[in-house]
């Protein structure tokens, strides 16, 4: 029996703004599969939630521009390696700086928080004529290699470092005379994983979306990443046409994405309260 | 432990979507196999295009394409065909494409041989030195060959030809032969082409399909493409030409005496308007002002303006590729279409085709351009490819003169597209137009809108001008 009306009122209330705001954001995602199957005429045309007919003749306008899996593979092998060793080095960092006491500590987390607000497309003539001189171009590393240097995932760590570590378990591994990178293999990764998991899901969504640098980086058509490959669908005298292909690339792109917010959901919903607590 | 699960999934999703790449994608699978990292031509010529596979023998040339138009991958794949140089070419989304130029060039990259640009970009891609003298590769024997207005986009401040286009964009006003024929009697392209002869006229024309219950336009942008009769700039002074304001005070009056259907340029009703009837809408609904019906939702739209009344538009304003995406939506009026002349001659768009400065097969790239641009027989076949885009070669296009089209009532179109290339003045167009033109459309349309005074809508205009282009004169 238990709950007054007003309980029940107020539960409903909130049910049902809740519902909305999901139909909110699912609307989009709904409408991207109904339109990845209807014409580009039909999409300029009108609006609608019931598929049409296109999804081969999309299909295949698609595919006589590009094969999207070659280049959900080009992303993978960037995306991948970029994720893994910017969590990794980033959190080697953020444990650096939040556990050891040195002589400019401070200075370096400070400039950290500098380079946070610098906008990387600043310096873009400059990073092509290092890798020029390199011979990097059209090739992964300078896509790969300076995603290690994530500033904003160390500054993220190194507060969640110091909430989520004791610092007598790191006194205990060196009492029991565990070197300091076993330590932080076999004590501080694991305690840290939430907020590692959180940071490479969106270090992995980041970099597969990452569009300017590959687009400047890359020259070849086979390898180009996804974004950039789906870029070139409006390189047609009449862009409506190719909307309905559009789509389809957008669908079948945030697949991966997905996968990875599924496996990994359970770490980003344990970390949400990340930092609520001071150890 | 978690780290170690963490890594795992993470190399068994890439396992598995890289088995996914492999299973489905039939000619993907070849270049699967080898690593990204290694950088050889091998692999990249049987992976760039399904022609690059079958190239006829190899003679080790290579030529590569940087492009914004997918259409320069066809000229690509015919070259190789037909003169065995591999071409390889690299298609770059065209709002981004002169960043990567740019990027590039300025990096000191040696790696594309073609580049191309369209004339707003051109200005700047020329300054800065990116295309290559193409008059010193003998770019002036073939002068009188192509549309003057084209050779003429293709020239850099001081004369020099840097690039050349394969197509011409001239604008036309496509109208309904069948309502023509009911309100004025006749559907003859040059007598409707003289009920758009100037400003006042088409008022005139305005009022007269309104009272036969038609609307002239669904947007009142139709008449865009046939503003810039004078240059903006003259002596880097600004220039407002009384037209201007012609154009202007129509702008308004269609707007604001009921003229138009109130659709904004391509938005759903607009195109809705090109295969048959469409509700007018209001003033308040195309600026937002009353959001009662969605403009952008056909099923919403069709329950909200159910009790509007109903009207045929008469006609569209559109550069000559604009025959393309007309033929794709017009539906069952396809045929009762015409095109004839608008106020003012006017282009929009078109693909310009040049060197890399720092190309190292000049030579090759001149023969390519030369193709694509001053070949006869690449001409013909691209009318036929394309479907009916607009060639600028002058022998072609007399060629074709003859040729009807029938979406548009069997109009000679190539003809006509001819004439129109005619009398466009490129040296009415300056490097400010877009700027500047913009500037006066804002202002135009909160005149229109009521929303500012006339005299504090050109107050702001030529604050704007002054202060984006400061080296310019501005009289008041």
């Amino acid at each position: 029996m238990g709950h007054s009306i007003g309980y029940n009122v107020k539960k409903a209330l909130v049910y049902i703004a809740l519902v909305v705001l999901a139909l909110a954001c699912m609307l989009p995602f709904a409408l991207m599969l109904v339109n990845a199957t209807r014409t580009g005429a039909e999409i300029s045309r009108s609006f609608t939630f019931i598929p049409g007919h296109a999804l081969k003749e999309n299909w295949n306008i698609l595919f006589d521009y590009f094969n999207i899996f070659v280049g959900m593979r080009n992303s993978l092998l960037v995306a991948v390696p970029a994720t893994a060793l910017g969590a990794y080095f980033s959190a080697l960092t953020a444990y650096g700086l939040a556990f050891y006491k040195f002589k400019g500590n401070k200075v370096i987390f400070g400039a950290i928080l500098v380079f946070m607000m610098i906008p990387g497309q600043l310096s873009l003539i400059g990073f092509y004529q290092l890798c020029t001189k390199l011979h990097l171009v059209n090739s992964y590393i300078p896509l790969i290699v300076p995603a290690i240097a994530a500033p904003g995932t160390v500054f993220f760590l190194r507060q969640y470092t110091l909430s989520a570590l004791p610092p007598s378990l790191i006194e205990a591994a060196r009492i029991d005379g565990a070197p300091e990178l076993y330590s932080f293999h076999r004590i501080v990764l694991p305690i840290l994983s939430p907020g590692i998991a959180t940071m490479a899901i969106m270090g992995f969504i980041g970099n597969w979306n990452n569009y300017l640098l590959p687009m400047i980086i890359l020259t070849k058509n086979e390898k180009f990443t996804l974004p950039v490959m789906m870029a070139t669908l409006r390189a047609s005298i009449d862009v409506a046409r190719n909307q309905g292909a559009t789509y389809l690339a957008v669908a079948i792109s945030v697949v991966p994405i997905l996968l990875v917010f599924v496996f990994f959901s359970k770490y980003i919903i344990s970390s949400i309260s990340a930092g609520a607590v001071k150890g | 432990m978690k780290m170690k699960k963490l890594v795992s999934g993470l190399l068994v999703g890439a396992m598995t979507l890289s088995l996914v790449a492999c299973g489905s994608a039939d000619s993907g699978a070849a270049s699967t196999g080898s690593t990204a990292s290694t950088d050889t031509a091998s692999s990249s010529a049987s992976a760039s295009t399904d022609t690059a596979a079958e190239a006829t023998t190899p003679s080790g040339d290579k030529l590569v394409i940087w492009t914004l138009a997918k259409d320069l991958e066809d000229f690509g794949a015919r070259y190789q065909e037909q003169t065995g140089v591999t071409v390889e070419t690299v298609v770059i989304e065209p709002a981004n494409y002169p960043t990567k130029v740019q990027t590039a060039i300025m990096g000191g990259e040696t790696e594309p041989d073609i580049i191309v640009g369209e004339p707003q970009m051109l200005g700047d891609f020329f300054e800065n030195g990116f295309f290559a003298n193409l008059d010193e590769l003998g770019a002036k024997d073939f002068e009188g060959q192509i549309v003057d207005y084209v050779w003429k986009v293709g020239q850099d401040a001081d004369g020099v030809q840097r690039a050349i286009s394969y197509q011409i964009t001239p604008a036309g006003i496509y109208y309904r032969r069948d309502i023509a024929q009911e309100v004025f009697g006749t559907d003859d392209p040059e007598a409707i082409g003289a009920k758009f002869a100037d400003y006042p006229t088409i008022l005139t024309t305005a009022q007269e399909l309104k009272d036969a219950g038609y609307r002239i336009f669904a947007s009142d942008s139709e008449i865009n493409y046939f503003s810039g009769d004078s240059a903006w700039v003259v002596n880097d002074t600004l220039n407002v030409d009384d037209a201007r304001f012609a154009y202007m005070d129509l702008v308004c009056d269609l707007y604001q005496k009921d003229l138009t259907a109130y659709a904004n340029q391509w938005s759903t009703p607009w195109y809705q308007a090109m295969s048959g009837e469409v509700p007018i809408l209001t003033a308040e609904i195309q600026n937002y002002e009353d959001d009662s019906v969605n403009v952008w939702d056909a099923e919403q739209f069709a329950e909200a303006t159910k009790d509007l009344e109903k009207t045929e538009v008469f006609a569209f304003g559109l550069p000559s590729w604009g025959v393309l995406t007309m033929r794709d939506n017009v539906g069952d009026t396809a045929g009762k279409w015409g095109v004839c002349a608008g106020p003012a001659y006017g282009f929009g768009g078109g693909t310009y085709i040049g060197i890399s400065n720092l190309s190292e097969r000049k030579e090759l790239a001149w023969d390519f351009v030369k193709f694509c641009t001053l070949n006869e027989e690449t001409a013909d076949w691209w009318i036929e490819h394309s479907q009916g885009d607009t060639v600028s070669l002058i022998s072609a296009l007399d060629k074709h003169a003859e040729d009807a089209n029938e979406t548009y009532g069997g109009e000679h179109l190539y003809s006509f597209w001819l004439e129109q290339a005619k009398g466009i003045d490129y040296s009415k167009v300056t490097k400010y137009d877009t700027a500047i033109g913009d500037a006066w459309g804002a202002a135009i349309s909160s005149i229109k809108t009521g929303q500012s005074t006339k005299e504090d809508a050109l107050a702001l205009f030529y604050d704007t001008v002054a202060s984006t282009y400061p080296e310019l004169t501005v009289n008041r």
